[in-house]
């Protein structure tokens, strides 16, 4: 717990025109701000700083959010912060117009509250409550949020509500962004639906849908139809400001295992009216913006909507800051003073900080660049952000990435789309980053010791490696948009889904992502109109399903391979049990198992064929790797194949094709030869029937592209064999029939 | 049930009740950040920037006549910093300025027993001599600005620009000595003078409006058709005057698009007013209005400033406006109040005018198009002088070519020199 506002009685609200008499009615408006996500969707960068530190537009997140609350007449301000909280605290304290100390505060208080032992927002939330800070209606807000809509109206009708039922205890304030994709619906990645009475606004039901949800469906409350008529609504921006009442903290107060505001409070407290009776309602605005910095590629629509005005006033040369002095120049850029650009340089649409200076011939488009940056000859910078203190040398292309503080980096070197370069990283000249998966640099490890240099990726004058994302086990538990499963390997998904790929490049990632469950993709456009559905839906014709790896995926084919590798001979159960419990932990629908087993299986073949493990000729390889141990075929049978219709065969040999296609440095006459060896076992072993096999060998899909075609070609002897065999047996049918 | 209120957010009645609570500071900080959200615009920055300098007259700790002048010169440039696009409250600094130049004067003449010669009306048309003894950057300049008044004192102007923001930084130089034996009794009587003197331009600002309208009997004449586009509070003024003593006909221009659904017509309270008073009013959206100038008699603006070349600030849109009346040469009016003027030219950026939030055209919601357009809404436009027939300010209608003496009767020229926007940071 920190400074309390001592600003005396001199610096007593700026409204003390109200502050006698109605001591009753809460009077001054509280506002509390969560300033920690326990999340690191923003690593590298937030190693050194916090998020709510992190420049938008060369002004520090928090700042958005505190002047939000100001325009709006916030009093009281409290802020939860998690780690960094020294940063943040000092932050405020030295900021002139923030600092509970200062004169000329817009808020008569402002305090911080630390809790030691949090993990979660609902840790936060839990402490208020027992502290008893809040008297009134207080809105609560996150740290990175960017508003500039008035809240007076909302906060009327929550009062009236409130007085009319003392159990409307919470308004969500939400923004439309229509049906059509957008960039905003895009980056939020994760798609809240909201089950809304749309007489009075009354939330009704609340879900989360994600790209990489395995089903996408969303099961309806049937108590909702009592309510008349109610709208399903998928196209909203949840821009995390609540206003709620103190009973919404004894909400969460009595369920103590609450994390996430969304996912887990708003989803339960709707669910379970029953039990509590509280009534939460929504408020949907139309005009006026508001969004959360809440993911990097939010953060680079936010950016953007501030440099095309549509956050006005927070467009830079409103100045928010102090020692801001921006100017509108031509171009729709902003420039700072003491910013030179010499002659023959562009600057098109593009916030420029104070002191940079940029050489001839450079073109600088749609980015942020801070100050003294130092921006050489012939440089391209294209939608990037670039923070304070950078040097970039002549001849650099940037396009599309972030680049935090201090960043060097060398001539003619090429940053391409996507890549994150942390705090301090300096890139030789010369040095291209590759583009998959997209380069995350940064100069310090998790633990904040610096890394080894990785001369290969930065260059012999580099400094930096590859920073990986480790999930993180209490970080990503906690995720605050709630990434849906438990499974934590959907959380890292999501991360590289919304951190790596910044808009553009998502895009096509959710496609394919969703290719795993194409065929339910089309259901999910009918069901719900999500914004992103048709966009998604397009895609995913596009794009190629074989080779894309997901959580579950990779997860079940390593665990597979792992099992038929053994040594032991042991029993094929364990992994069964393995891999039918990684099904249930993702939901995996039976395509994906099936790819998974059929994937796993060729792989294992197809290693068989190599030098070191072997070198096998393929029928020896086809038949030890289904014989080999005890129940494989019994487990292809049952899990991979999954029944005896004709489909789910011709499904499976479909698999077994696709797996060997795209098995590394097999030559596809080799895979042809090894998968009319495997699909022959399968037939002498019975888990394969000459029908199914058949159909295969007649779909239209086994002969996509050329190598799909050679690896098919090499099983024309089986197939024919199979079809002399048919004939016999369908002779013999004959005669059985004609037998009975 | 009560009707619940609430009424937090900020405003400038709010910033006004509160002004004697809080300190200065904290009020001047209020109103820079209500100036920077446009919490605060339009005609209410001259109404805000006079409370917040009259605040710091009345409470912020001067000794003599040039720290007062810096203290108000380093606030007024900061509000101005604030909203660069209200050169309004540009005006109102330097009426202040004017304001405790003249009344230093004529105190210290008072004091010395020279008696008072120089006007102490701020609207005085008598353009005053320089007096002997006002407060100048260097001693030098002082003594060359005694001995020869006129020609020499534009001289003492081009001094100032370039002097203008050391003066600001350092207003207690020693160069000021005459000032500095002023008695702690004339410091308290010129804070009473000025302090009277800010309330009367408030007066001015708040009547404004209703001297304009005083002359709208003369402007319209029965029987004639009136185009006012988007029509500002002033004009709104100006017509129901007209409207008690004359019949006419009014085409209201608006740009927003009436959408279906929204019910209010735009400008449906004045409307209702014209019509009570038997004016038939006309909507008409603003890509309609080419087809009507013929037929119009004049066309009537509310300017938001008036450049010294009599160049105006207008709502955006008005500009076609006005270039099609031109065409039809029909007269344009405009309407502004005399603290509007102001004693600059246009910079290149008022030219290229303001930029508003692109929502207004496009919704957010409309994806693809957010992503394909550069929205570009200027909110303001700028008309140049050639289009303007006649400007009737409170004091009566004026030409172009007299707007230099109202310029010369209002501002000092110390003041017109010194740039608002370079001031400390």
């Amino acid at each position: 717990m920190s400074k309390q506002g001592g600003k005396g009685a001199a610096g007593k609200g700026k409204k003390p025109a109200k502050a006698g008499g109605d001591d009753k009615r809460e009077d001054a408006l509280q506002a509390v701000i969560i300033a920690d996500y326990f999340q690191d969707r923003f690593r590298p960068f937030t190693l050194d700083k916090p998020r709510c530190l992190l420049p938008l537009v060369n002004i520090p997140v928090i700042e958005y959010t505190l002047e939000f609350l100001a325009s709006n007449g916030v009093q009281e301000v409290f802020i939860y912060c998690g780690t960094h909280s020294e940063d943040i605290e000092q932050y405020i304290h030295e900021s002139t117009r923030w600092s509970p100390n200062s004169a000329i505060s817009p808020f008569s208080s402002l305090e911080f509250i630390r809790v030691s032992d949090a993990t979660s927002v609902g840790d936060f939330l839990r402490d208020l409550d027992k502290r008893s800070l809040i008297s009134g209606d207080f809105i609560l807000v996150h740290g990175d949020l960017v508003a500039n809509i008035q809240l007076d109206g909302i906060l009327a009708k929550h009062r009236a509500r409130r007085e009319a039922n003392r159990d409307a205890c919470m308004t969500v304030v939400l923004r439309s962004v229509g049906e059509e994709p957008h960039r905003a619906a895009k980056a939020r990645g994760i798609t809240p639906v909201f089950v809304i009475d749309d007489t009075d606004g009354r939330c009704l039901q609340y879900d989360e849908i994600h790209p990489l949800m395995k089903d996408r469906r969303l099961l309806l409350d049937p108590s909702a139809f009592k309510h008349g008529s109610f709208e399903l609504r998928s196209d909203l921006i949840d821009c995390g400001i609540d206003i709620c009442t103190p009973d919404v903290l004894a909400l969460w107060s009595e369920s103590f295992d609450y994390e996430l505001p969304r996912k887990n409070f708003l989803h339960g407290v709707l669910k379970d009216w029953e039990l509590n009776g509280k009534l939460i309602y929504t408020e949907i605005f139309e005009d006026g913006y508001a969004a959360r910095a809440s993911n990097l590629q939010m953060y680079d629509c936010i950016s953007k909507d501030i440099l095309e005005r549509w956050v006005l006033p927070f467009a830079p040369d409103s100045n928010l800051m102090h020692d801001q002095s921006y100017q509108k120049v031509k171009n729709n850029s902003f420039v700072e003073s003491g910013v030179l650009v010499e002659r023959g340089s562009k600057v098109l649409q593009s916030a420029i900080g104070k002191d940079t200076s940029i050489k001839a011939g450079s073109v600088i488009s749609g980015s942020v660049v801070g100050r003294k940056c130092q921006v050489g000859k012939n440089v391209k910078i294209k939608d990037s952000y670039i923070f304070d203190d950078s040097t970039i040398e002549d001849g650099a292309v940037i396009t599309h990435s972030i680049l935090a503080g201090g960043v060097k980096i060398g001539a003619n070197a090429q940053i391409p789309e996507g890549s994150l370069i942390s705090y301090n990283v300096e890139i030789d000249r010369d040095v291209r980053l590759s583009t998959k998966p997209p380069a995350r640099i940064s100069a310090k490890t998790d633990n904040g010791q610096p890394v080894e240099n990785d001369a290969s990726l930065v260059g012999p004058g580099g400094k930096g490696a590859v920073y990986s994302v480790t999930a993180d086990d209490s970080d990503s538990d906690s995720d605050d948009e709630g990434d849906g499963d438990p499974a934590q390997l959907q959380n890292n998904l999501i991360y590289s889904l919304e951190g790596l790929n910044i808009s553009t490049l998502s895009v096509s990632t959710l496609a394919s992502e969703d290719d795993y469950d194409s065929d339910e993709d089309d259901e999910h456009a009918g069901y719900l109109h999500a914004g992103d559905g048709q966009r998604e839906r397009l895609s995913s014709f596009t794009s190629d399903d074989a080779s894309k790896p997901d959580a579950f995926h990779g997860d079940a084919v390593n665990g597979l391979v792992d099992a038929l590798r053994g040594d032991d001979n042991a029993d094929f159960d364990s992994a069964k049990l393995e891999f039918m419990g990684l099904r249930l932990a993702n939901n995996a629908s039976d395509s994906s198992m099936r790819r998974a087993i059929a994937v796993a299986f060729t792989k294992r073949a197809a290693e068989m064929l190599t030098p070191e493990h072997g070198g096998l000729e393929p029928a020896k390889a086809a038949e030890r790797v289904l014989k080999d141990k005890n129940g494989a075929v019994k487990f292809i049978k049952d899990v991979g194949v999954g029944g005896d219709d004709v489909k789910q065969q011709t499904e499976f040999a479909l698999a077994l094709q696709k797996g060997l296609v795209s098995v590394r440095g097999l030559e596809p006459s080799r895979a042809g030869t090894l998968l009319a060896a495997l699909l022959q076992q399968l037939y002498t072993l019975d888990v394969l029937e000459e029908d199914g096999i058949l159909a295969w060998w007649t779909d239209r899909r086994a002969a996509e592209g050329d190598t799909m075609t050679t690896v098919k070609e090499r099983c024309k002897v089986l197939v024919d064999w199979l079809e002399e065999a048919d004939e016999e047996d369908s002779d013999e049918d004959e005669d059985d029939e004609d037998s009975d | 049930m009560p009707p619940s209120q609430a009424n937090y957010a900020p405003s400038l009645d709010k910033l006004i009740k509160s002004l004697k609570s809080q300190p200065y500071e904290a009020s001047i900080e209020a109103l820079i950040f209500l100036l920077k959200r446009r919490q605060v615009k339009g005609d209410d920055c001259a109404v805000a920037t006079a409370h917040i300098l009259l605040q710091v007259v009345a409470r912020s700790k001067w000794h003599d006549v040039d720290q007062l002048l810096g203290r108000v010169q380093s606030v007024g440039s900061r509000l101005a910093r604030a909203a660069p696009h209200e050169p309004v409250i540009g005006n109102i600094v330097r009426r202040v300025l004017g304001l405790i130049r003249d009344e230093a004067t004529e105190d210290r003449n008072n004091a010395d027993d020279l008696g008072s010669d120089s006007a102490s009306d701020i609207q005085s048309l008598a353009p005053t001599n320089p007096p002997p003894q006002r407060p100048a950057p260097t001693p030098v300049l002082m003594r060359s600005n005694t001995a020869a008044p006129g020609g020499l004192q534009v001289s003492k102007s081009m001094f100032n620009i370039l002097s203008a923001a050391t003066a600001a930084d350092t207003p207690m130089t020693g160069a000021s000595t005459p000032l500095s034996q002023a008695q702690p009794a004339s410091v308290h009587a010129l804070r009473t003078e000025v302090i009277n003197g800010i309330e009367e331009i408030m007066d001015e600002i708040q009547q404004a409006d209703d001297q304009i309208a005083s002359f709208a009997d003369i402007q319209i004449h029965p029987g004639e058709y009136v185009l006012a586009y988007q029509p500002t509070k002033t004009v709104e003024r100006f017509l129901i005057k007209a409207a008690t003593r004359r019949r006419f006909t009014v085409f209201i221009a608006s740009i927003d698009p009436i959408e279906p659904g929204s019910g209010e017509k735009p400008y449906a309270a004045l409307r209702k007013k014209l019509n009570s008073h038997g004016v038939t009013t006309i909507n008409l959206a603003s890509n309609g209005l080419m087809a009507y100038i013929p037929r119009v008699n004049k066309v009537i603006f509310g300017a938001k400033v008036i450049y010294q070349n009599g160049g105006l600030l207008v709502d955006s849109g008005a500009c076609i406006a006005a270039q099609a009346a031109r065409e039809f040469l029909k007269p344009v009016i405009v309407l502004g109040a005399i603290y509007k003027f102001c004693p600059e030219d246009p910079s290149d950026e008022a030219v290229i005018s303001e930029l508003g939030n692109p929502s207004s055209f496009v919704s957010y919601a409309d994806g693809p198009e957010v992503e394909a357009l550069d929205i570009e809404n200027t909110v303001t436009d700028y008309i140049p002088p050639s289009l303007v027939e006649v400007y009737i300010t409170n004091l009566g209608p004026q030409t172009r070519h007299h707007l230099a003496s109202i310029l010369a009767d209002h501002y000092k020229v110390e003041d017109i020199g010194y740039s608002l926007h370079d001031g400390e940071v």
